[in-house]
């Protein structure tokens, strides 16, 4: 009797193992306009280690376009399991207009859901023909800046609070100032691309402009691209910490049953192997032990947060890019 | 001879001093010469220079427009994409999203038709068979849809009747060609004519056959089309209605009806040109109905619309009533043939009185188009389409059609009245289609039915005579 009862839990267990199938599973991971590199050696990765722990093989689809752009698409319907983008703001916008992602989706993941940060360099042509060194140095006639809009582009959003951190800071946090400066800045600016991608494009490709103003990440990627022969990076005296955050979308990892595998995929961008990856593809990591081993990559400089200067995205997006805010104000005064 | 000598030249005071300054005069010109030499290099330079800014601002104002084209054609090619599109044809009106998840249509159907009775009227007496005249045969516009790309949905109420009818109205969900589910009210999967579209019948009214199959039904139905329509199937649920008749809204009694047919087209998209469009199959339905008139045929009705046999009152569906029809079609070329068997077995009751009826029914109809377009299930398409101007007139098609339909002879007397309903009607018909567009149709046909049974002549009104009638019909369908 025992040794059929043995039999039978053999024969169920063997029936059982076999009965479970190895699946096949999709992401979509809804980006910003830079991050492509990242995440295609990152899917990689994780697709990888996914395979390897589960069995499951995992295919990662990817969406770029102007941080503001792929939010609105997230809240128009498209079915992200993920949205890994360039502020907070934007997924604040998802949670709060679709309902899809839980309003406190930040405290989910680690460092407010920011694997990594970076923050806004300048790159100029070879040479630096312009002898650009500062902020100053952007706002002087015959310079010619490009940046993306901030109305799409979380970068370009980025950059103008960068811009106008500094003019706050070197003219006693006037308020004025930094709106004169940055609205300089703007009339040199000939083109606005709708993505921080579009914007590099526009300087690296069609070779427009005498510099860009660009993620760090995005600057040093073109650089390493042309063999540092066309391009040079110029590190302004200050800048701002960039912290593009991360979140699965509960809505839509709840319909498709990927709940656990979006987890393990942001989760995965923590990890040692993730925090590497995104060194590579220079992004600075959170890891202390990534970040003292790619400390070389990285320039060294003043940076300030948007808590620090603007009281945080929900203030800032209110005062400079909602509509009617200072940056329309500044666009129909430049008009 | 010597030379004078050459008289010597006194120089004046001060000649000797012309030299230097001669070449003072000299250095500061070449000087001069110089300098001015320099100045037009420099300006040269300069020009050059500004020459060189020049081109440069030119150039990145060539490049900032060219980059301001190519953003724009970005911007317009992703609107276009987000703009919903509208077309209007003569397969309708579209309305659709940018992505399709959300495309609405409108079809419509008007029958604006004829019907003209021969040799019915008695000597002074009353008319025997039915009025002459025109009529709104249907009136149907056509709501239809899909949502998410797989759910459909269709909508068709009728306005030619004396009060206005839902005759469809169902979705279809879609998960592949070979599996779809389709719930609501629609055509019962039994009839083979009863299943073409109004649109594509080639006679005004349907032949007898029709007479003995379930019209539209509310149910679910599980069907699909596998290997490329190769071969259909269909399967469903159904309230049960009588022969002939179209379901209320709401089921008459408790019990379901059971509908189902298979048809293969085995040729279909093979090299085989002739027999790419032979179809055959067999369809039929089961149910029960107990002591329940509406399980009942209202009424067989002739080609003119005349009811030719009828159940006394009293009379009621009382068991089992299945239904079973071998159908096929042919088409070839401009030749088109239809036929079809049916068997409509029903067990009635009268009272104490009790019968399992068996009542068939048959048709072969044939068609040729004489302009030689192709014949289909799905009508004539002309290759020119109506354009008197230009010469163009359509196609035409010659239709001919021959149906009988017998009802079991223990129908009789108990539970139809010999001397008024007819036991057997025989029909034929022929008739020309013209063809203006795919949109425009214009029928005219003859039809002849002839009774048989104990029919009274006294007392009878259709069946006393044969039925004569020309039909004529104007169509739109879009």
């Amino acid at each position: 009797m025992k040794s059929i009862l043995k039999f039978a839990m053999v024969l169920a267990a063997v029936v059982f193992a076999g009965g479970v199938q190895a699946k096949d599973i999709t992401l979509l991971n809804v980006s910003y306009d830079p991050t492509r590199e990242l995440y295609a050696d990152i899917n990689t990765a994780f697709a990888k280690q996914w395979k390897e722990k589960t069995g499951d093989t995992i295919v990662i689809e990817q969406s770029h376009g102007g941080s503001g752009k792929q939010a609105r698409a997230v809240i128009d319907g498209l079915e992200a399991d993920v949205v890994t983008l360039a502020l907070a703001y934007d997924i604040d916008a998802i949670s709060q207009k679709s309902g899809l992602i839980a309003k406190d989706w930040q405290k989910r993941l680690p460092d407010n859901s920011t694997p990594f940060t970076s923050t806004i360099v300048f790159l100029v042509r070879k040479g630096n023909p312009k002898g650009i060194k500062d902020w100053d140095d952007l706002v002087k006639p015959g310079v010619s800046v490009v940046t993306p809009n901030p109305k799409t582009s979380g970068g370009a959003r980025w950059n103008y609070l960068a811009a106008w951190g500094y003019a706050l800071k070197k003219n006693n946090n006037s308020e004025a100032k930094a709106r004169d400066f940055v609205a300089k800045l703007f009339r040199n600016v000939p083109i606005l691309d709708t993505g921080a991608r579009g914007a590099t494009t526009t300087f690296v490709q069609r070779g427009i402009g005498d510099v860009l103003i660009a993620w760090e990440s995005d600057a040093l990627l073109s650089v390493k691209e042309t063999s540092g022969n066309k391009f040079e990076i110029v590190v302004p005296s200050i800048s701002i910490v960039a912290e593009p955050p991360v979140t699965w979308v509960d809505g839509v990892v709840k319909k498709h049953g990927t709940e656990n595998v979006a987890k393990a995929y942001l989760e995965f961008l923590y990890s040692p192997e993730g925090q590497e990856i995104g060194a590579k593809n220079f992004y600075r990591p959170r890891s202390e032990e990534v970040a003292k081993k790619y400390a070389g990559q990285f320039a060294k400089l003043k940076l300030f947060t948007v808590d620090e200067v603007f009281g945080g995205w929900q203030k800032a997006q209110k005062t400079h890019f909602d509509p009617d805010g200072i940056f329309d104000q500044i666009q129909i005064d430049n008009r | 001879m010597k030379l004078a000598k050459r008289p010597k030249i006194r120089r004046a005071a001060g000649a000797n001093n012309m030299k230097p300054n001669q070449i003072i005069f000299a250095v500061v010109l070449a000087g001069g010469l110089m300098a001015s030499e320099s100045v037009r290099a420099d300006d040269t330079a300069d020009a050059i220079n500004q020459l060189k800014q020049q081109i440069e601002a030119l150039d990145q104002k060539v490049r900032v427009l060219e980059r301001q084209h190519e953003l724009e054609t970005e911007a317009q090619e992703t609107k276009a994409r987000e703009v919903p599109h509208i077309t209007i044809g003569n397969n309708g009106v579209s309305f659709g999203s940018a992505n399709s998840n959300f495309v609405f249509q409108l079809h419509g159907q008007i029958q604006v038709d004829s019907r003209t009775f021969f040799n019915d009227k008695t000597f002074h007496g009353p008319n025997l068979q039915g009025n002459d005249g025109f009529l709104l045969r249907r009136v149907r516009p056509i709501f239809s849809g899909t949502v998410y790309k797989d759910f459909d949905f269709v909508f068709v109420p009728d306005f030619a009747g004396s009060s206005v009818q839902i005759f469809d109205a169902y979705l279809n969900y879609r998960y592949a060609p070979w599996l779809q589910v389709r719930g609501g009210k629609f055509k019962t999967p039994v009839g083979l004519e009863q299943l073409q579209a109004d649109q594509y019948t080639s006679f005004n009214e349907r032949a007898l056959p029709t007479d003995l199959t379930p019209n539209r039904d509310i149910g679910f139905q599980l069907w699909g089309d596998v290997a490329d329509g190769r071969l259909s199937y269909a399967a469903g649920v159904f309230n049960g209605v009588g022969d002939g008749r179209n379901s209320a809204n709401s089921d008459f009694e408790d019990h379901r009806e059971f509908a189902g047919r298979v048809f293969l087209q085995p040729f279909k998209g093979t090299s085989v040109t002739p027999l790419q469009n032979l179809g055959f199959g067999i369809a039929g339905s089961w149910g029960n109905t107990f002591s329940n008139a509406g399980g009942l045929p209202s009424a067989y009705l002739t080609d003119g619309q005349q009811s030719f046999f009828a159940y006394t009152n009293g009379v009621v569906a009382n068991g089992t009533h299945w239904r079973l029809s071998p159908q096929g079609c042919y088409y070839w070329g401009p030749f088109g043939l239809l036929g079809e068997y049916v068997i409509s077995d029903q067990n009635v009751r009268k009272g104490a009185a009790k019968a399992d009826l068996q009542n068939t029914a048959w048709q072969l109809a044939a068609g040729w188009v004489l302009t030689g377009e192709d014949a289909s299930y799905v009508g004539v398409t002309p290759k020119h389409p109506f354009d008197p101007r230009a010469n163009h007139w359509g196609a035409f098609q010659l239709v001919a059609r021959c149906a009988e339909l017998n009802v079991g002879n223990e129908a009789f007397p108990i539970f139809a009245n010999p001397g008024a309903s007819a036991s057997e009607a025989k029909a034929w018909a022929v008739g020309l289609n013209w063809y203006l567009n795919r949109n425009i149709r214009v029928n005219a046909s003859y039809s002849h039915t002839s009774f048989g049974g104990n029919i009274n002549p006294k007392t009878a009104t259709v069946t006393r005579q044969p039925e004569q009638v020309v039909f004529t019909r104007l169509q739109l369908a879009f």
